[in-house]
């Protein structure tokens, strides 16, 4: 997709801004290392964000480190701990941790060594940098997840690691810990082009329904996210069996496991045995290429769901509401950025506050279109790609001069 | 008359390196000690910021009292200062205070937030560039501005204040080349209530204005 094509959704000064900003930037090499190609959020934005780079001029590139199995239940354990979970991570494991940095770094030390800008994105490639000597360019760190109050055994080492590196990016304010180095706020985004957030045709939903044998008239609650404790999608069982017993709604809990997530299929266990036997719960274990049956299902929802008890962001929040739907989400992390209170959905703590919420705008359809319209302007104006791609445009151009400066002309 | 230079920006946020307040308290002795670009910031560039369309308030710190502080005396008190009716932002920092301890000295217990609810103090980047467009009379300047990016606007309308000459937008300096003849542009631009509009509507009322003058000629 090129930029151009977002220009009917954006209006076309934002795409000339990219444009002008990008000139500046011709050519400098940045790469952005993670570690995963599908599944999950980081993945979807790099999936848009380096070809539009490169589009508007730079000279791009996406790197995704290679781990083994073991590699990724250790990092599973990190990013546990860095969300505040106690975990138990020995001396072997970060020995794990550090071995696979160092073998990836052999196998990309010439790219990452050159770049101007590189761009580590979250902890399991965070080993990098201290291994690549006489390095050109300038590091920056992209946490992604909600490490607002981290368990402090897990974050005192990974902090080892980050404060080498030049600046780090956190989504929210919140989630901006003590570093020696500058920390910018960039909130994520969605690509509304995307096979997941495309307009679709009303027969392409309908096909969608039929496949899962959802009821047309009975409304539907649904949560997309991957299997995750953080997402509690058991809460979302107890609070959808609290509404059920006074009115006939469908649930579907829709997601997948990204391949640095092996704790994925625990839970999913944990899920499907509370939803037990109810032909009304529709636990959908999705592929990671499922994004058109996900972009029909959030269509299809009368409410969209995120009960997170935790959240870097929550782009399936995003997501929701750039299908005009209400969203009723855990009071946490990046979901409070998006959920207006009152205004664009709910803010809730609890199963019994979720089903609350869901009793109400059930009982007032009418908030249900004029929420979900004033959400979808919302994410116009807020969490679309190109504000994105402008910020980190900024920030590449920033990091050429005084990046604390209050004027900066380029 | 030198054709006006249209630039652009973007903001880059980032963290003040202040401690979070949870407390009145805590908000006034960082408001007393945080740097004018902290204080900009929170008073005049949220408007570049994620935000919803309809706050109730356009300043962080009357928002924060509002939803956060559940204090709606204070947050009634904030949300009418107009940072852009003071000379300077020290005079701001004054005023907001003096605010502060007026509403410090009438509550029995100070006002806080719950955890996880605190406020985070930050300050920006405003990274600038020239467009390479041009406008060479006051008759283009509406169809030009219509094409502005809301960065343009932000800079050349609002942010123009702190530069000097001080307190006045780019617009308005760059008509006073030549003043007399376009003492009604002045006028127009400076009629405009801008500190209560999104950049949107504020790039709107800038059109209608300047379309204004253009009809009366």
């Amino acid at each position: 997709m090129t930029l151009s094509a977002y220009e009917r959704i954006v209006g076309p000064s934002a795409i000339t801004q990219l444009y002008r900003l990008g000139k500046r930037l011709k050519g400098r090499r940045i790469v952005h290392v993670n570690s995963t190609r599908e599944g999950g959020g980081v993945a979807e934005i790099l999936d848009w964000m380096v070809p539009l780079m490169c589009e508007v001029g730079l000279n791009a590139s996406w790197e995704v480190i290679r781990g083994t199995e073991e590699f990724f239940e250790v990092t599973k354990n990190i990013h546990n701990g860095l969300q505040g979970r106690p975990v138990d991570i020995s001396h072997r494991d970060w020995k794990i941790f550090q071995d696979v940095n160092e073998a990836n770094m052999d196998r990309l030390r010439p790219i990452l060594k050159s770049a101007d800008i590189v761009v580590v994105h979250d902890p399991q490639p965070a080993f990098l940098l201290p291994l690549c000597e006489g390095r050109k360019g300038k590091w920056i760190w992209r946490g992604h997840i909600d490490i607002s109050r981290p368990f402090r055994p897990v974050w005192k080492v990974l902090r080892t690691m980050l404060e080498k590196y030049d600046g780090s990016i956190f989504s929210m304010c919140e989630f901006a810990q003590s570093l020696p180095h500058t920390q910018f706020i960039v909130t994520p985004s969605i690509d509304p082009l995307s096979p997941k957030n495309r307009d679709l045709e009303p027969a392409e939903c309908e096909t969608v329904r039929s496949r899962f044998g959802l009821d047309p008239d009975r409304p539907l609650l649904v949560q997309i996210s991957r299997f995750d404790r953080f997402k509690d999608p058991v809460g979302v069982i107890q609070a959808y069996r609290l509404v059920r017993k006074v009115l006939p709604i469908q649930l579907v809990l829709a997601g997948g496991s990204a391949t640095d997530d092996p704790e994925g299929k625990a839970v999913l266990e944990d899920v499907l045995e509370a939803a037990g036997d109810d032909p009304d719960v529709h636990v959908l274990d999705l592929p990671p290429t499922a994004h058109e049956t996900i972009n029909a299902l959030q269509r299809l929802a009368d409410i969209i769901l995120q009960k997170s008890t935790r959240e870097g962001f929550g782009l399936t929040v995003t997501e929701g509401m750039w299908k005009g739907k209400p969203v009723i989400g855990g009071d946490t992390g990046g979901i409070r950025l998006q959920v207006v209170n009152h205004y664009t959905g709910f803010l809730v703590n609890t199963p019994e506050g979720a089903a609350h919420r869901i009793r109400y705008l059930l009982h007032h359809r009418e908030r249900i279109g004029e929420m979900g319209k004033d959400a979808r302007e919302f994410v116009r104006e807020n969490f679309l790609l190109t504000r994105h791609l402008r910020e980190y445009l900024t920030l590449i151009l920033a990091l050429r001069g005084d990046v604390t400066a209050r004027i900066l002309e380029v | 008359m030198t054709p006006f230079a249209v630039k652009d920006c973007a903001l880059l946020v980032r963290m003040s390196g202040l401690p979070p307040a949870i407390n009145l308290r805590e908000l006034r002795e960082r408001v007393a000690a945080c740097s004018e670009n902290v204080l900009f910031h929170h008073f005049c560039e949220s408007l570049l910021r994620p935000a919803f369309d309809h706050p109730d308030y356009r300043n962080d710190f009357a928002v924060w009292a509002k939803w956060y502080l559940s204090d709606r005396v204070l947050a009634e008190r904030l949300g009418i200062l107009d940072p852009y009716t003071v000379k300077s932002l020290e005079e701001l920092r004054a005023i907001t205070l003096d605010i502060f301890d007026e509403r410090l000295s009438e509550v029995v217990a100070i006002p806080s937030a719950a955890p996880g609810d605190e406020f985070y103090f930050l300050e920006a980047t405003t990274v600038t560039f020239d467009t390479g467009e041009r406008v060479n009379s006051p008759k283009e300047l509406g169809a030009a501005i219509r094409k502005m990016t809301n960065g343009s606007i932000f800079f050349h309308f609002l942010e123009a204040r702190r530069r000097i000459p001080v307190g006045m937008d780019d617009f308005s300096a760059w008509l006073k080349g030549e003043e007399k003849k376009n003492a009604k542009y002045i006028r127009a631009l400076g009629s405009i209530d801008f500190y209560f509009h999104s950049l949107s509507n504020l790039k709107e009322e800038i059109i209608a204005a300047l379309a204004k003058v253009e009809r009366k000629r």
